[in-house]
C-alpha cells in the first residue's frame, strides 16, 4: 500500500519513513527491506533502479511499483478484511 | 573488491564532498560480506542515506552506532547469501569420495605408499628443521625495541694494499658523535668483543663469571630487561655492577634482594648491585653475566680516550628515519680530524647493529658474506631435499599410473571431467603430504634435541597461528608441487584408448620421468662431493701443522695475585717442578684471533703512508720453545743475554713485507725506542685459516695475560689435579679456570664443523629418499615386464644377464646424473673453498669417488627389487593371459 501511495518515489528510506511517520513508531532497514524482498519473490511487487544521488555516496535507488498482481492481492486483501469488520459484532463494553 | 568495480561514479561524487564523513567502516565491510551480491547496492545506497539522517539529528558517535545496529538488524534469511549452495553440496560429496578412494588405493599399493611416506616424511622434517633453524638466525639480535635505529659504529682500515674492516674503535667515538650531531640521540661505548670471565664474590661465595664494561645507555639502546633498577640510573656509579637474574640468585640465592649489597670483583675492588637484569635472551649474539661501569675500567686504562687508540665497540641510537648514506658521508673523516690527520686511513661508518651477525664479513672494505651463506646453503639444502622427496611421489604415482588407467578410463568416459580428476589426484598427493607432515613433525620432535646439540641453539617447535599457518602451506605447497604432474598428466588421456589397452607410454612423459630421477641424482651427487670435501677441508684446519705445537697446552688467565709478574714467575717456576709438567711460561695470545697491532713501527725504505699494522705478541722466555715453533734465522729470548729486554723477533712474513736483507742484528724504530732484531721465526698461524699469517712481532715481557703450560699427555688428569692444588695455595679465592690450547684453536672452526656435521646427516638423508624413489621406479619397472622377464627366463636368459638388461636404463640415468652433477658441485666448493687463505685442492678423486659411490648406490638399489623380480618362476608370470 505504502508502495502506492509513494508512487515515483517508493523506494527504501522513503518507504521507512512514511511507514515510521504513519505508524508512529521506529522502522529498521531491514525489516523494510526483507518485506520488499519477499513481496518482490511473490511476485507482488517490481522493481527497477532509479537515479543515484550524492546523498546515496553515489548508489541508485530502487523504485518498487504494485504488480497488477499484487494490486489484486491487495483489493482481494481490503475486501477480506471489510468482510470480516462486517461480520464482527459490535464491541460489547463491561463495565460491571 | 568487485563491489568498487561495479560503482565507478561513487569514488567521483565522494570525493567532491570530502568534508561529509561517511558510515564507518568495519560494519559496512560486514554488509558487504553478507549481503546478496543482487541486492548489495540498493541496502547500502538506502543504509548511507538513512546514516546522513541520523547525522543530521544526532551526534556522530550516535549515528555511527545506530548505522551500525542497523545493519545488525539486516541479518534476515533472505537477504542473506546463501551459505551452502547446492553446488558445494556436489563438491563435499566428491571430496568425501575422493577421500575414500586415496585411500583405497594407499592400502592396494602398500609399498609404493610406504615409500612415498617414508620419503616424503623425512623431506619435510629435514626441511621443517632447516626452517626452525633458519627462522632462529634470521631474528638473531632482532629483539631490541629500538632495532631499526640501533647502529653500530665501525671503521674501514686503507692499508697499502687492501682496506680491512673492524668493529674496534676509539674510546670518544660514541660520545663525541651524540655531542655533535643532532641525529645522534645517544651512544654506548662498551668492551663487547673482550667479555673475559672473572671472579666475583661475596663472603665464602667466588663465582667466575663473564662480565662487560659499558657506558651508561647499554640499558636505553639495548633491550635487555632490568628487573630491578631503572634503565638510565643503573649505570652511573663507576662502582656499580649490573647483575644478571641467575649470577644474582647463585650470589644472594634471592635475585630481589641482590640490589644494593656490595660484591667484590677479582678480590680487589668493592662494587655495589644498582640493578638485575634478566638473563640475555638466546636470540641476542651478546652474552654475558654482568655489566660494570665503563669509567671504572677506562680510568686505569686511560689510553683509551685517546683517539690514536682502538679498542672499545661503539653503539649508536639514531634519530628515526636519519638518511644512513648522508650520516656516513659526515663521520667517514672524522678519526682524520680529530687525529689533526694522523690517522686519516681509518674511516668510520655506521652500520645497523643486528645486521652485524648475518652479515658480518667484510672484504677489502666492502661487505661480503658472513653467516648469511650458511643461511643460504642450508634453504638450498632443504629445498634439495624436498624436491627430491616430491619427485619421488611424482615419479611414481605416474609410473604407478598404468594401473590406475582403467579407474581413469571409466570415470571419463562416465562423464568425469578433466578439473575433478585432476583435484582427486591432488587431493591424494594432499593428504599423503598431510599424513608425512604429522610423521614429519614426530620425527622433528624426535629429533629436535639432537639437533640443538649440533646446532648449539635452543630451538622448539611451538604451535602458534604463524607455524600452524606455515605448515599448512608446506602441506598444501608440497601437495600441489608432488601432485601436479601426475594430476595433469592422468587426466589429459583418452578414455578410449585407455578402455582399448592401447595406450602406450609417451616419449615425453618417459622422458619426464627419466629426466625427474636425473635432477634427483645429480642433486645428490653435488651433496655427496660437497660433503666430502667439506669434511677434508676441516680435516684439513685441524691437522695442518700451524707452525706450533698446540697439543697438550693449557691456558690459564692471570687473576687476582697471578696479575703481580713476580707471583706468576714464582707460581710458574713451582709449577715446573711438578710431576707431568715439560714447560711453563706467560704468554698476551690465545694464538687464536688477533688481539693487539701496532703501526709504530719502522724501517728503512718505509713508505710514509703504510700504516700497516703488525701483530704484537708478548712472550716471555720459554715460550716460544714451549710451543714448539722454529726459528728461521738469529735465537730466541734467552736468559743468558742480558739485553734481551730491547730485542724482538719477527715472524717470515714480516721480513718479507719490509723486505729486509739479513734482518738478524738489525736495529729499527718502534714506540720511540730501537731494538734489535735477534731473530726470525718461522710463520706460523695466530688466526684462523680464513686469514692469512701477517706481519707480527714478538717481545720480551711477563706481563701477559695468560700461562701456558704443556703437560704430559699420557697423565693429564692427575697433573691438572696437582696444578690445581697448587694454584688454590697461591692465589686463594680464585678458582683453577683453565683451557686448552687445541680446544681455543677448534672453537675457532665451530661454525664449520656444525656444518659439516650438518650436511653429512642431510647428504645421507638425501640419499636415501633418492634410493627409495630409485627402488620404487625399479619395483614398478620390474613388474611392468614381468612377462618378459618370463619369456626371457624361458628361452634361457641367464641372471646376470637379465639384471644387466634390467640396470642398463637405471645406469644411464644415474650417469647422466653424474655428469650433470660433478661440474656444479665442482664450481659451488671452489667458491666455498675460496673464502679460506690455506685450503685443500680440489682433487679429480673426490668427484670419481662421489660418481661411483652414487653409482653404486644406485645399482644396489636396483639390484635388490630386480633380484626378486628375476626370482619369480616364469610359470607364475606366464599363467595368466
Amino acid at each position: 500500500m505504502t508502495v502506492i501511495v509513494l508512487q515515483k518515489e517508493a523506494y527504501g528510506v522513503a518507504i521507512r519513513k512514511e511507514l515510521q511517520e504513519r505508524l508512529n513508531t521506529s522502522v529498521s532497514v531491514g525489516s523494510v527491506q526483507s518485506a520488499l524482498k519477499r513481496m518482490e519473490d511473490k511476485g507482488y511487487l517490481s522493481s527497477e533502479f532509479g537515479e543515484a544521488t550524492a546523498k546515496r555516496g553515489g548508489k541508485r535507488k530502487k523504485i518498487y511499483s504494485a504488480t497488477p498482481t499484487g494490486q489484486t492481492v491487495l483489493v482481494q486483501m481490503k475486501e477480506i478484511r471489510s468482510g470480516l469488520w462486517n461480520s464482527m459484532p459490535p464491541f460489547q463494553v463491561d463495565f460491571s | 573488491m568487485e563491489f568498487h568495480a561495479s560503482f565507478p561514479s561513487r569514488l567521483q561524487l565522494s570525493m567532491q564532498t570530502p568534508e561529509q564523513s561517511s558510515p564507518p567502516r568495519w560494519p559496512l565491510a560486514l554488509l558487504r560480506f553478507f549481503i546478496r551480491d543482487q541486492y548489495l547496492e540498493e541496502i547500502e545506497g538506502d543504509l548511507e542515506e538513512v546514516y546522513f539522517e541520523f547525522l543530521e539529528e544526532h551526534s556522530k558517535r550516535r549515528a555511527r552506532w545506530l548505522y551500525t545496529l542497523e545493519v545488525i538488524r539486516l541479518f534476515r534469511p533472505n537477504l542473506v547469501k546463501k551459505l551452502l549452495s547446492p553446488t558445494l553440496h556436489i563438491h563435499l560429496d566428491m571430496f568425501k569420495h575422493n577421500l575414500t578412494i586415496s585411500l583405497r588405493s594407499y592400502w592396494r599399493q602398500k609399498s609404493s605408499f610406504l615409500i612415498n611416506l617414508i620419503g616424503l616424511s623425512t623431506g619435510l622434517a629435514c626441511f621443517l628443521l632447516i626452517t626452525l633453524w633458519i627462522k632462529d638466525e634470521l631474528s638473531m639480535d632482532k629483539f631490541h625495541r629500538h632495532d631499526a635505529e640501533l647502529y653500530q659504529v665501525m671503521e674501514h682500515i686503507t692499508g697499502p694494499n687492501s682496506i680491512g674492516t673492524t668493529t674496534n674503535t676509539s674510546g670518544p667515538v660514541a660520545s663525541t658523535l651524540v655531542e655533535e650531531l643532532p641525529e645522534v640521540l645517544a651512544g654506548v661505548t662498551a668492551r663487547t668483543k673482550s667479555i673475559n670471565p672473572n671472579t666475583l664474590s661475596v663472603g665464602d661465595v667466588n663465582l667466575k663469571a663473564k662480565g662487560l664494561y659499558a657506558t651508561k645507555d647499554l640499558f636505553r639502546l639495548f633491550s635487555f630487561e632490568l628487573l630491578a633498577g631503572s634503565p638510565d640510573q643503573v649505570l652511573l656509579d663507576p662502582n656499580a655492577v649490573v647483575l644478571s637474574e641467575s649470577l644474582a640468585k647463585r650470589l644472594f640465592e634471592q635475585a630481589s634482594n641482590a640490589t644494593g649489597q656490595s660484591v667484590e670483583l677479582a678480590h680487589e675492588t668493592a662494587l655495589t648491585v644498582s640493578g638485575v637484569f634478566k638473563d640475555t635472551p638466546a636470540s641476542s649474539s651478546l652474552q654475558f653475566d654482568y655489566v660494570l661501569s665503563f669509567e671504572s675500567w677506562s680510568k686505569e686504562h686511560t689510553w683509551v680516550n685517546e683517539w690514536n687508540n682502538t679498542h672499545p665497540q661503539a653503539f649508536l641510537l639514531l634519530d628515526e628515519g636519519t638518511n644512513i648514506d648522508l650520516l656516513n658521508e659526515k663521520i667517514a673523516g672524522y678519526i682524520g680530524r680529530m687525529t689533526e690527520g694522523e690517522d686519516d686511513h681509518r674511516q668510520l661508518f655506521v652500520r645497523k647493529y643486528s645486521d652485524n651477525y648475518l652479515y658480518g664479513g667484510f672484504e677489502n672494505g666492502v661487505q661480503s658474506g658472513g653467516r648469511i651463506e650458511y643461511v643460504r646453503l642450508f634453504s638450498l639444502i632443504a629445498l634439495f631435499i624436498l624436491m627430491i622427496a616430491c619427485i619421488n611421489f611424482m615419479n611414481l604415482s605416474t609410473a604407478r599410473a598404468t594401473r590406475r588407467l582403467k579407474e581413469i578410463g571409466v570415470k571419463k568416459s562416465l562423464g568425469a571431467t578433466r578439473g575433478s580428476l585432476i583435484s582427486q589426484y591432488i587431493s591424494e598427493s594432499t593428504l599423503l603430504a598431510f599424513l608425512s607432515c604429522v610423521a614429519a613433525l614426530g620425527i622433528v620432535f624426535f629429533a629436535l634435541p639432537q639437533f640443538n646439540l649440533i646446532t648449539s641453539k635452543e630451538l622448539s617447535v611451538s604451535f602458534d597461528a604463524v607455524t600452524i599457518g606455515f605448515l599448512l602451506l608446506t602441506i598444501v605447497g608440497t601437495g600441489l608441487l608432488a601432485g601436479s604432474y601426475p594430476a595433469l598428466y592422468l587426466s589429459s588421456l583418452k578414455p578410449i584408448l585407455i578402455i582399448k589397452g592401447t595406450l602406450k607410454s609417451s616419449w615425453g612423459e618417459i622422458w619426464v620421468r627419466k629426466g625427474l630421477v636425473v635432477v634427483q641424482f645429480a642433486l645428490s651427487v653435488i651433496l655427496i662431493v660437497s660433503v666430502w670435501v667439506v669434511y677434508q677441508q676441516i680435516q684439513y684446519t685441524q691437522d695442518k701443522h700451524l707452525g706450533y705445537d698446540r697439543d697438550n697446552v693449557l691456558l690459564i688467565e692471570k687473576e687476582g695475585k697471578m696479575q703481580i709478574p713476580e707471583t706468576a714467575q714464582t707460581f710458574l717456576s713451582e709449577m715446573k717442578r711438578l710431576p707431568g709438567v715439560q714447560g711453563t711460561a706467560s704468554l698476551d695470545n690465545t694464538m687464536t684471533h688477533s688481539d693487539w697491532r701496532t703501526n709504530d713501527v719502522h724501517w728503512p725504505g718505509k713508505d710514509p703512508a703504510d700504516h700497516t699494522a703488525f701483530e704484537v705478541i708478548q712472550v716471555d722466555y720459554d715460550a716460544i720453545e714451549l710451543l714448539g715453533m722454529e726459528m728461521a734465522a738469529g735465537r730466541s729470548f734467552s736468559r743468558t743475554f742480558g739485553s734481551d729486554t730491547t730485542a724482538i723477533v719477527f715472524n717470515e712474513a714480516a721480513i718479507k713485507y719490509m723486505g729486509l736483507e739479513d734482518p738478524v742484528g738489525m736495529r729499527l724504530d718502534m714506540w720511540g725506542d730501537s731494538p734489535e732484531i735477534i731473530g726470525v721465526v718461522k710463520d706460523f698461524h695466530f688466526e684462523s685459516l680464513h686469514e692469512a699469517v701477517d706481519p707480527m712481532i714478538m717481545y720480551l715481557g711477563d706481563r701477559g695475560r695468560y700461562m701456558m703450560v704443556r703437560i704430559d699427555g699420557q697423565r693429564t688428569q692427575s697433573t691438572i689435579t696437582a696444578i690445581r692444588n697448587l694454584y688454590l695455595e697461591a692465589n686463594p679465592g680464585f678458582a683453577l679456570d683453565y683451557q686448552f690450547l687445541d680446544d681455543e684453536y677448534a672453537a675457532l672452526y665451530a661454525a664449520e664443523n656444525r656444518v659439516s656435521t650438518l650436511s653429512r646427516y642431510f647428504a645421507g638423508l638425501a640419499i636415501l629418499i633418492s634410493c627409495l624413489g630409485l627402488f620404487g621406479l625399479a619395483m614398478f619397472s620390474a613388474a611392468q615386464r614381468q612377462k618378459e622377464i618370463g619369456i626371457r627366463k624361458v628361452l634361457g636368459a641367464s641372471y646376470i644377464q637379465l639384471i644387466r638388461l634390467l640396470s642398463l636404463d637405471f645406469t644411464r640415468m644415474v650417469g647422466i646424473a653424474i655428469l650433470i652433477g660433478l661440474p656444479i658441485s665442482y664450481y659451488l666448493l671452489r667458491n666455498w673453498l675460496n673464502t679460506f687463505a690455506f685450503s685443500i685442492d680440489l682433487q679429480w678423486y673426490f668427484f670419481l669417488g662421489a660418481g661411483l659411490l652414487a653409482l653404486l648406490i644406485a645399482w644396489l638399489t636396483v639390484l635388490l627389487q630386480m633380484t626378486k623380480a628375476t626370482r619369480v618362476n616364469p610359470v607364475e608370470s606366464l599363467r595368466n593371459e
